[in-house]
């Protein structure tokens, strides 16, 4: 393939500084490349996942339903969590690309901190589920489909925490690649924000389409 | 707050962007305020009935937007690169179809057979006359004693119930009730093999019986319309429709 032109380089944007990754014969950097491959390809997994909640939640034999268990305040504090995340992520990411690293690490771990009050949040709706109302993914068709995608969305933010975590760390102590620090982060934020717009959309299609019926 | 060349390495450092990040976060949060209000309309009657089909359309309509700005600002990718596009947005148009696919096909029932039974057993219905000298056990009730008797449970299920039995059970339960020789057994004499309480009958549409001789409806029913379809069974006990399969089970107990 042919070296990357000067029209391409010209034409890629946020690129001004950071021209030391490794770039693709596109001048992309690959990583960003592959990231939003991936991303393409969970939007088919979590839409197999929501479109199979969607098809068997009101086949159940038995409740308890939908209406019986969820409860709006626990959702919507975890969804301005993950909101909120979601803007120091971005945060991040622009400090980050100003090669301000201190408020840099100070966005990301606040990011991780609202991430892992979401989990926190989840394994409190899911004891509570499973605990006093009775719903397990043994139950019934609503409570196998409820439990395999919000536990999913759920297993996605708890590795962004992780990555979170260990993106601070490795800022703090300058052990990423001078140069590809920046892409690094913004990789990390396309990740994070995708888990971010996953809730979103079970917020409103699960939860919320459940209190207007 | 943000001097983009404040700090010590910051030399060709592009300018922050966090004003415009922190707007879409406030219209994201004002956005979800707006959802969350919805669902609680439902206690202004003035303001939730006139306007009934307008929330659903809205809400999707709504997180739809979120959707949007996130991907489009915070992921910038409205301004980036149509490689990243092209990545994101052709698998996300795949997985909407079969969405929407799936979302229509348990709104219409998906039955490849439905309709040809459906027909099948309208004509049937049609053809029949009832006895003239009449069963020898309980007479059957006109559909419109029943009816009533059944609205109270039911309301109007009861002709849904109706309705699906007409769909889903004429083919082997015959277009009477009466059960066909060797498939369905007779659900219009007093005596039943499962049990002929609600609860049995619920149990026998869902759960299926005889290893699915009599198939499970769970997966093509909704609980609702099984409940319909069990109180109509229930409503053909004593018809004794002429031709009928012989009694097979203990007399009902209920
Ligand atoms: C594929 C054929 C078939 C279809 C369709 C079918 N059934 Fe059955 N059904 C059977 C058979 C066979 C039995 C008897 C099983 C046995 O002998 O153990 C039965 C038994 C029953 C019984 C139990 C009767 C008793 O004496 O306990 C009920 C109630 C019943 N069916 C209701 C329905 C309803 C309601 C539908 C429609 C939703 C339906 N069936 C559709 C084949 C069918």
């Amino acid at each position: 393939m042919s070296a990357p032109t000067a029209e391409l380089l010209e034409a890629a944007p946020d690129h001004g500084h950071h021209q030391t990754v490794e770039n693709n014969f596109l001048g992309l950097p690959n990583i960003k490349l592959a990231m939003w491959a991936f991303l393409g390809s969970e939007c088919m997994f979590f839409g197999s996942l929501i479109g199979t909640y969607f098809f068997y939640h009101d086949h159940s034999l038995g409740g308890p339903l939908p209406q019986d268990v969820f409860s709006l305040n626990i959702t919507s504090i975890s969804t301005f969590l993950l909101l909120t995340s979601s803007l120091t992520m971005a945060l991040a990411v622009d400090s980050m690309k100003q090669n301000r690293f201190p408020p840099a690490v100070k966005y990301i771990l606040t990011t991780a901190a609202l991430g892992a009050a979401f989990v926190g949040f989840q394994i409190y709706e899911f004891s509570e589920f499973v605990l006093e109302k009775h719903l397990t993914p043994q139950t019934s068709l609503f409570g196998s489909t409820f439990f395999i995608m919000t536990g999913f969305h759920g297993a996605h933010v708890t590795v962004g925490v992780i990555w979170l975590l260990m993106m601070a760390a490795l800022i703090s102590k300058k052990k990423l690649v001078p140069g590809r620090e920046a892409t690094n982060v913004e990789v990390m934020g396309l990740y994070w924000h995708f888990v971010d717009i996953v809730w979103i959309v079970i917020f409103t299609f699960v939860y919320l389409l459940e209190f207007i019926k | 707050m943000s001097h983009a060349h404040t700090e010590d390495q910051a030399q060709s450092a592009p300018h922050s962007h966090k004003k415009h990040y922190l707007i879409i976060a406030a219209i994201l949060t004002v956005v979800t305020g707006i959802e969350l209000g919805i669902p609680f309309l439902k206690n202004v009657p003035s303001i939730w009935v006139p306007f009934q089909p307008v929330w659903v359309p809205l809400l999707l309509l709504l997180s739809v937007g979120k959707f949007g700005a996130v991907v489009g600002e915070f992921m910038h990718l409205r301004q980036d690169r149509s490689i990243f596009k092209i990545l994101f947005i052709s698998p996300l148009a795949l997985a909407l179809l079969c969405l929407t696919t799936v979302t229509l096909m348990s709104i219409v029932h998906f039955e490849p057979f439905g309709k040809g039974y459906a027909a099948t057993a309208v004509d049937l219905r049609n053809g029949y006359t009832p006895p003239s000298d009449g069963p020898k056990c309980d007479p059957p009730l006109p559909d419109d004693q029943f009816k009533a008797a059944y609205a109270k449970a039911e309301g109007a299920g009861f002709e849904t119930g109706k309705k699906i039995f007409g769909e889903k059970c004429v083919a082997c339960h015959g277009p009477a009730g009466g059960g066909m020789p060797n498939l369905g057994l007779n659900l219009t004499d007093t005596c039943y093999k499962y049990g002929g309480t609600f609860k049995d009958l619920y149990q026998t549409v869902a759960l299926g019986r005889a290893d699915g001789r009599m198939p499970s409806q769970a997966a093509a029913l909704k609980s609702e319309e099984i409940r319909q379809v069990a109180y109509f069974v229930r409503s053909l006990r004593g018809k004794n429709v002429p031709g009928g399969q012989p009694c097979v089970g203990e007399p009902a107990k209920d």
